[in-house]
């Protein structure tokens, strides 16, 4: 990784940009992250694609419920090229393209819309008048013919002398108590009100579905009112006064007219603007259609629909000026910092040619310099591929790796399955796991098409899924268990005879894993233990010296011998002489014959190392040699108490004695990188590079800074490395115990599939008949629902943490410093990629 | 004890406020907006703060009072969100929050007809927060014929109490023998600040009596506080508004109106009544307010009301003063955990930072200097915290 400072002309800022984009090896570096967004120079046109990305959104929502389908791209390079393409053809600045786009959807958006809302105010004018036919039509039924035929005088005296003036119209159903009630109080209790509900929402409903619409915004349900009120008289106070309250109820009122013939033309009226409004529909809506249609269409050579074409340029834009922000413009030129992964500067200086190249007027594009020292740490860079990505992934979930150090992520692709697999050992259930990865693998292209199915979130892990099913086949082979049964493959060395086991000749061995033979003995639940229990603690004591090896080869690498003489080395001695000591005297335990019950105790042996250092062990390991264990013991014992003060006290000690000298010539040293920097920036004449070196100077100060506060005071660094040393020796006894888990989940397996291989399967095969195959059908498909719910989900994602664990604590905790940053590279291809994703998924 | 079960019922929606809380413009933001040079620039600020939602689909030269309406719409939607999320008590109170934006609303719905203005116009301005679906046939309000329009319209709401005993109120006071034309007399002078105030006074005392009958001790401590205050607040805006006052010339007439305006809560009612309303300047006010709290140092800077055609954009007016301090007061029923005071406090707090972006819109809208001295001219919630 090198830093490198970038300087473009302000002309042919976006081409350059939108080159490098395509390259993705770029890490920009926000030259003050202080600052806000708002602030910087193309904040603009940052919120300009925002504003343009929130336009699209509109026409998306219409585009749905229009129901048309979008061709959503599939390969983003295809459509980088096409990009690129157009704006070739284009023959004009590239960063103009933007402008156009944006016109244009400006335009679409504003022709769609009110097209969109003529359609909208033709369907409810037609909902208008449709209403306006109900209403007559109920208002002739409730009214009746009597309402026309009171002009017929009757007895002068009469009360039925009295015109009733009336009203009709169309108001909310919610509102027909608040409705009714202010009515009543208005007229006293002097008007007829009846209210009657409107079905049109089955109109409604008819005429929006003849033209595909959705029902986003389906009308409150209405109801017709009609009141009867005394006094016919246009000026009658009364009659003002509920003219204003109908009004005021916002809601449409309705002329009745005075004679039945009027009331039939009126009908006719309506019914023939009806038709007209319906026509004009019709025509609005081919025009939208087709307006709609144009967004839809695959323009020649582009693999997606015109909207998703524009959508994501869009995109592409918005990311490219917000990485432009991250620039300091000063007068006409950009001056940018990036990272760069070592050996790139041929394909950006070939990039930065071919913009010279692209660019129509031929305006000097940028150039790069690299700058030394580097002012920050670097950005950890991983080249990955999709066997090593999952695994990378569990190392980066704990933390992403110091730039430079040991990846634990390349060894993690093989012990990580391997550890799974010595906890899930099971041939048939580790064949099972295998055959699925087989199956992510072979058929991935078939999987990802299939958007709902659970295979699909699990396609990036096939690779891990695999090598988990591999090795626990394998290792179970070495249990030799086969769904809690040993396979006898390749005789057992035993064979029944009375009612004792007979070892065929002295030197027959089992070739490959367990004896069979064992299974059938009573104490193979004993035997097993000790035997998986004695292999977890060595595999995790390799396991951890290995670790413990690798923070050796980081101490060499970044040149911390002090690390290395004073942490490493106690460190490597200590587990050496402990734990190690500890997995050879088991080997030798495995190796050696003992008679006459002498078989020693390990755990009794390293005990008595410690607690009896004088005293010869009773039952030694090494038969007959007692005397030259003991020295042995001895030694070790001896080291190993020596390493713990080694671990603790000189690198304090030497990191205090620095600091006084240190202290001393301090003001000496601090402005001494000033002076060298200066006489470089002498020989420069570029007047440019004179003030990327001053920025350098600056980032020197600053580094320097960082490092004089990173002197703690000695205090901290004792209580900073007496930690360490408690942790590390308390670690390695609790980090060997924690290893035993290898054992406990293989045990709590096996016990598992015993249990349910007894339950379901053992015996119920020997009933016969057809009750025997009715019942062996039933326990079999029990047999098989347990072994894929407990052991093939459950236990495997038991297994699965466990294995995490011991990488994250057990493993990585020897070496692992975890506190890098992600390398984010600087591409086009990243942010159209994620952006496609939440295309797909709506 | 009751802090054991508020969280019961009440803890979802005080949380939500606490959520809320964060989303007030910081003095920084302000700081910031003060430096739009255009409305749409203002715009594209208030776009990257909380009110983002609310204002995306305008246009960017956007009138204030649409601005001011989105912001209000938003405040609303976010008190009728916390209010669906309530129950029992909580609603109770929440919808007593209400009635004093219905208040507004009614009053300015009269004031608009009164004056004639379109009431498409009026119903667009009204404040979402006080929305209820009468408003609408307030229209069939006929002259002044405020008792017609109780009956028929307001009678049902929520409001409609308050209205009936003004009503009562301002008749009982008339002269024994009254005759209908004295009534309409009466209602035909009257003025629509008149009714606000009397009808914000009644709802005061009556959320005071809400607060003390039937919230828990807690909320109690902290609400009452406030409502004292607010309740003096009123009070001496009551009194310093009518000294110099050429509507009200005799000082029957005077002492009888602040009598009833002045709020019967708070603490000073009824210890100093008698005093404040015999005041007639700004110092004999300031004595009469002497004996509570801090009003006298609050009324220190107050300009004279006697001389109030000087006043100009500088003066900082009583309203500004009593306002900031407000704010403090509010702000600090943040810092109690377990009462309903955070509710109050957001509603008014949301109320001020509305008006200071509003302010600030006007300000920029009109392109003022920026040392003109308006443009301090806002109170910013929480901003006592960092000092």
């Amino acid at each position: 990784m090198k830093y490198y400072s970038l300087v473009i002309p302000r002309e042919s800022a976006w081409v350059v940009m939108n080159e490098l984009a395509r390259l993705d090896q770029l890490h920009f570096v926000d030259y003050d992250p202080q600052l806000p967004m708002i602030n910087r120079p193309f904040a603009n046109y940052v919120k300009r694609c925002d504003d343009s990305l929130f336009k699209l959104s509109c026409l998306e929502l219409l585009l749905k419920e229009f129901k048309k389908n979008l061709n959503y791209c599939e390969n983003v390079d295809s459509l980088l090229d096409y990009y690129q393409q157009v704006q070739q053809d284009r023959m004009k600045p590239g960063h103009t393209y933007f402008d156009e786009l944006e016109q244009e959807i400006e335009q679409k958006k504003i022709q769609i819309q009110e097209q969109s809302a003529n359609l909208q105010n033709l369907l409810d004018r037609v909902n208008i008048i449709t209403e306006q036919q109900l209403v007559l039509e109920n208002a002739k039924e409730i009214l009746g013919q009597s309402m026309f035929q009171q002009q017929v005088p009757h007895n002068p005296n009469d009360y039925q002398q009295l015109k009733f003036g009336q009203l009709i119209g169309v108001i909310d159903k919610e509102e027909e108590v608040r409705f009714k009630r202010i009515i009543f109080r208005v007229t006293k209790g002097n008007a007829w009100v009846q209210i009657k509900d409107l079905n049109n929402e089955q109109i409604d409903n008819s005429m929006r579905k003849s033209f595909h619409l959705n029902q986003n915004n389906t009308s409150q349900p209405r109801c017709l009112f009609v009141i009867v009120f005394p006094g016919a008289e246009e000026s009658s106070s009364l009659k003002i006064k509920l003219l204003k309250v109908c009004d005021s109820f916002n809601k449409q009122r309705i002329e009745y007219p005075n004679s039945m013939d009027q009331v039939q033309r009126k009908m006719m009226e309506l019914a023939q603007q009806l038709q007209e409004s319906k026509s004009l529909i019709e025509m609005t809506k081919q025009q939208l259609e087709q307006s709609l249609n144009k967004l839809v269409l695959q323009k020649q050579g582009c693999n997606c629909s015109y909207f998703e074409y524009m959508r994501l340029y869009i995109l592409k834009e918005k990311y490219l000026y917000v990485n432009l922000n991250y620039l300091t413009m000063r007068g006409s030129i950009f001056t940018g910092y990036f990272w760069l992964p070592e050996g790139m500067e041929i394909m950006v200086e070939e990039k930065l040619r071919n913009a010279m190249i692209n660019n129509r007027d031929h305006y000097p594009t940028g150039q790069i310099q690299q700058i030394k020292p580097q002012p920050y740490t670097p950005p950890t860079y991983f080249n990955l591929n999709e066997v090593t990505l999952p695994f990378q992934e569990i190392v980066n979930t704990y933390g992403i790796p110091r730039y430079q150090e040991v990846n634990p992520g390349l060894f993690t692709i093989i012990t990580f399955p391997f550890l799974f697999g010595v906890m899930f050992a099971d041939i048939a259930h580790g064949f099972m796991l295998f055959l699925c990865g087989i199956y992510l693998i072979f058929w991935k292209n078939y999987l990802l098409k299939q958007t709902d199915s659970m295979f699909n979130l699990m396609i990036p892990f096939r690779y891990l899924i695999i090598l988990m099913g591999f090795f626990a086949f394998y290792n179970g082979f070495i249990y030799n268990d086969y769904l809690s049964i040993s396979l006898n493959l390749f005789g057992s060395c035993y064979s029944p005879e009375k009612d004792e086991w007979k070892r065929e000749s002295k030197d027959c061995v089992y070739p490959f894993g367990v004896d069979p033979v064992w299974q059938a003995s009573g104490s193979s639940l004993n035997f097993m233990n000790s035997y998986k229990m004695k292999l977890s603690v060595i595999l995790g004591v390799i396991h951890m010296l290995f670790g413990i090896l690798m923070k050796g080869v980081n101490t060499l690498y970044f040149k911390n011998y002090l690390d290395f003489f004073c942490e490493f080395i106690p460190q490597l001695l200590f587990m050496i002489c402990t734990f190690g000591w500890m997995d050879f005297i088991i080997i030798v335990k495995w190796l050696n014959t003992y008679e006459n019950n002498t078989d020693p105790s390990i755990i009794e042996t390293m005990i008595n190392q410690v607690l009896k250092p004088f005293d010869k062990p009773v039952n030694p390991v090494f038969p007959n040699q007692a005397e030259f264990q003991l020295r042995i013991t001895q030694i070790l014992t001896l080291i190993a108490v020596i390493c713990i003060p080694w671990m603790l006290l000189p690198k304090p000690l030497i990191l205090g004695s620095k600091n006084d000298k240190h202290k001393v010539s301090m003001s000496d040293s601090q402005y001494q990188p000033l002076v060298s920097d200066k006489q470089v920036s002498e020989q420069d004449e570029d007047s440019n590079q004179e003030f990327d070196n001053d920025l350098q100077n600056v980032a020197n100060l600053k580094s320097f800074s960082e490092q004089t506060q990173e002197e703690h005071d000695s205090g901290e660094i004792w209580v900073h490395q007496m930690i360490e040393t408690i942790e590390f020796v308390l670690g390695g006894i609790s980090n060997t115990a924690s290893y035993l888990r290898l054992w406990a989940l293989s045990l709590a397996h096996g016990q598992l599939a015993e249990v349910f291989y007894d339950m379901c399967l053992a015996g119920k095969l020997d009933i016969g008949g057809i009750l025997g195959g009715l019942l062996g059908g039933y326990f079999y498909i029990v047999f098989a629902l347990l072994t894929f719910g407990v052991l093939m989900t459950m236990d495997v994602m038991e297994c699965f943490l466990h294995a995490l664990r011991l990488h994250w604590v057990e493993f990585q905790n020897k070496f692992y410093k975890a506190d890098g940053y992600l390398f984010n590279g600087y591409s086009y291809k990243k942010i159209l990629n994620d952006n496609l994703k939440q295309s797909n998924s709506k | 004890m009751d802090l054991c079960v508020f969280g019961v019922d009440d803890g979802y929606a005080e949380a939500i406020i606490r959520g809320l809380r964060a989303s007030f413009l910081t003095e920084a933001q302000y700081q910031q907006m003060k430096n739009c040079a255009s409305i749409p620039e203002l715009k594209s600020f208030l776009e990257e703060t909380d009110y983002q939602n609310c204002l995306q689909a305008d246009n960017p030269q956007i009138p204030t009072s649409i601005l001011r309406q989105r912001l209000k719409k938003k405040l609303a939607d976010e008190f009728e969100y916390i209010e669906a999320q309530s129950t029992g008590t909580l609603t109770k109170y929440l919808f007593h929050l209400r009635c004093r934006f219905m208040i507004d609303n009614v009053v300015n719905m009269i004031e608009g007809l009164k004056n004639k203005i379109d009431i498409e116009i009026l119903l667009s301005n009204i404040d979402p927060l006080g929305w209820f679906p009468e408003i609408k046939n307030i229209k069939v309000l006929e002259g002044d014929d405020y008792s017609s329009l109780y009956r028929d319209v307001l009678i049902d709401t929520p409001i409609g109490v308050y209205f009936m005993k003004f009503l009562e109120e301002s008749i009982e006071n008339l002269h024994e023998n009254r005759t209908l034309n004295d009534i309409q007399n009466l209602f035909r002078e009257m003025k629509p600040e008149y009714i606000r105030t009397s009808l914000k006074k009644m709802w005061l005392e009556d959320f005071y009596v809400f607060c003390e009958q039937e919230l828990m001790p807690t909320s109690q401590e902290v609400l009452l506080e406030l409502l004292k205050f607010e309740a003096d607040f009123k009070t001496i805006q009551v009194i310093y508004n009518s000294i110099g006052n050429r509507d009200l010339n005799t000082a029957a007439k005077i002492i009888t109106t602040r009598k009833q305006l002045c709020p019967t809560i708070g603490n000073l009612y009824p210890d100093c009544e008698k005093m404040y309303l015999q005041a007639m300047t700004l110092d004999t006010l300031r004595e009469a307010v002497k004996g509570c709290d801090n009003y006298r140092d609050l009324l220190k800077d107050a300009p004279d009301p006697l001389k109030r055609e000087e006043f100009n954009v500088q003066t900082k007016t009583l309203d500004d003063i009593m306002y900031d301090d407000e704010c403090r007061r509010y702000a600090l029923a943040f810092d109690g955990q377990g009462s309903y005071g955070v509710f109050y406090s957001y509603l008014k707090l949301k109320e001020q930072e509305i008006r200071n972006i509003i302010w600030l819109a006007e300000m920029i809208s009109r392109k003022l200097a920026k040392n003109h001295p308006g443009w301090k001219k806002i109170i910013i919630p929480f901003s006592h915290l960092g000092k």
